[in-house]
């Protein structure tokens, strides 16, 4: 009811009141899923595992979930090569926007949407095999 | 308020609330018995770990001296449902009860139009501070239909999941000991003894987890839309950058609990770092804290935790949200 129009033909929406108001809607239910999620809690805490015992290595000793799919690429690669790789990729993430400088086009954006997808799947199916082995 | 007898009444009236009425209504501290057993309803005195400076003493102290009764009532000792607290309660309450009151005068309504409470405070601030019209300006931007769109919602709620592991750090900090012979025993203390510790401690490990999907999600996000193309290159670094705090908060408090499961993954983790060549070294000992993981490594990684990132990543949130407003969301094709 409050869209206005910009001189490109574009709709657009006041940020006050109705975005904020979107927005405080999401983080009303964002809120809402983190009580519930304390509110869970007091039945079934998070709870600790043994004492940290620095002569006792347990069997399956493993890195936290969102560097399991790095600790699985080491079981791949060579020790070096399993480190300087993903610090490779990751420089490639940092510097991506001055390698891929080109206007952007529909094509293109297929291409990183496809890119995206691999990556992910990739990096998901890393993380359960290192989950699961 | 100009007539001396309006003075004289709201005078009259907060007195009587604040004064007369508590010296003959409030009730007093009553002297607890003096004896060298605990007393029952003093939950305080009977728990070991809170009783270790009282172990000391020959007798427990006298009321005067019992440093708990300075702000509790005997029997009372929960919380913050103290005297000062009840004080400012009800005072606040009662003030604001006095201001309606006064407020609600026919002489006070017929004298100016009337206007909302929080209009009357806008416009005193704004007298001294003229921010009304750069807040307008910013409440008034335009927000173009496609940024509406759910997966343009998802940095904000990374965002807010920052700033929940903000207020729920916080709140684990002031009961959290970070060394090796404290750290197991006061994560168990949060979760058994205080008053909602295990929901505060689960909220915040799962924010944990969902800020670092949120931030994958939002970078996708991004990548996907184009929106790291010129001119926004330096937001893209800029993000990045955070999304790594974001992995490095994750790997400093993971060994918070110092657990069997945080010791070894954090020295999986550093041994990772000792295999990149030439520096690996020298990277896994500054990492450490030494050649293995020790108090040293903890009190290293708590400090990054609690102090080092968090203050790197408000800066360079500030300086995304700066970036972002300056040259507004990006179009997508």
């Amino acid at each position: 009811m409050t869209e206005g129009e910009t001189e490109q033909e574009e709709k657009t929406i006041p940020f006050y009141p109705d975005h904020v108001t979107n927005e405080a809607k999401l983080a009303l239910a964002i809120l809402v899923v983190v009580v519930v999620v304390g509110v869970l809690a007091l039945w079934f805490p998070v709870g600790l595992g043994e004492p940290a015992d620095p002569m006792n290595t347990p069997l399956h000793t493993k890195p936290e979930w969102y560097f399991l799919f790095l600790y699985q690429i080491l079981k791949y690669l060579p020790k070096t090569l399993g480190v300087i790789l993903p610090i490779l990729g990751l420089l490639i993430l940092i510097l991506w926007p001055f390698f891929d400088r080109r206007k952007d086009t529909k094509r293109a954006r297929s291409a990183r949407v496809i890119l995206a997808i691999v990556g992910v799947a990739a990096i998901i199916i890393l993380t359960l095999l290192s989950e699961l082995s | 308020m100009r007539q001396r007898k309006h003075i004289a009444a709201v005078i009259a009236l907060v007195s009587l609330i604040f004064i007369v009425i508590p010296a003959i209504w409030a009730p007093r501290a009553q002297a607890e018995p003096f004896t060298t057993v605990p007393p029952e309803n003093h939950p305080e005195l009977n728990d070991p770990v809170l009783l270790k400076p009282f172990m000391e003493m020959e007798t427990f102290p006298l009321p005067e001296q019992d440093t708990c009764q300075h702000c509790h009532l005997p029997g009372e000792i929960t919380g913050i449902w103290t005297p000062l607290f009840r004080w400012i309660l009800f005072g606040t309450m009662g003030l604001l009860f006095v201001y309606g009151t006064y407020r609600a005068g026919s002489v006070w309504i017929n004298r100016k139009p009337w206007k909302p409470l929080w209009a009357r405070a806008v416009d005193w601030i704004d007298e001294r501070y003229d921010v009304v019209e750069p807040a307008l300006k910013i409440l008034k931007k335009p927000v173009p239909l496609f940024a509406t769109r759910w997966m343009y919602c998802l940095g904000g709620i990374t965002f807010m999941l920052f700033v929940i592991q903000c207020i729920t750090g916080v709140m684990l900090a002031f009961y959290y000991k970070p060394t090796p012979e404290e750290a197991y025993a006061s994560i168990l203390f949060i979760e058994n003894e205080v008053r909602f510790g295990a929901a505060i401690r689960a909220i915040h490990h799962w924010s944990a987890n969902g800020m670092v999907v949120m931030v994958v999600a939002h970078m996708l996000r991004v990548f996907i839309t184009g929106a790291f193309k010129s001119p926004r290159e330096l937001n893209w670094v800029n993000g990045t950058l955070l999304g790594l705090f974001t992995l490095g908060f994750g790997l400093t408090g993971y060994l918070l609990p110092w657990d069997q499961r945080a010791y070894w993954a954090t020295t999986v983790a550093t041994e990772i770092a000792g295999g990149i060549p030439q520096i690996g070294d020298i990277a896994l000992v500054f990492m450490r804290g030494g050649w293995n993981v020790t108090a040293i490594t903890l009190s290293r990684f708590y400090a990054v935790h609690v102090l080092v990132l968090p203050v790197a990543m408000i800066i360079l949130l500030g300086l995304h949200f700066l970036m972002i407003r300056r040259q507004g969301i990006s179009r997508p094709l």
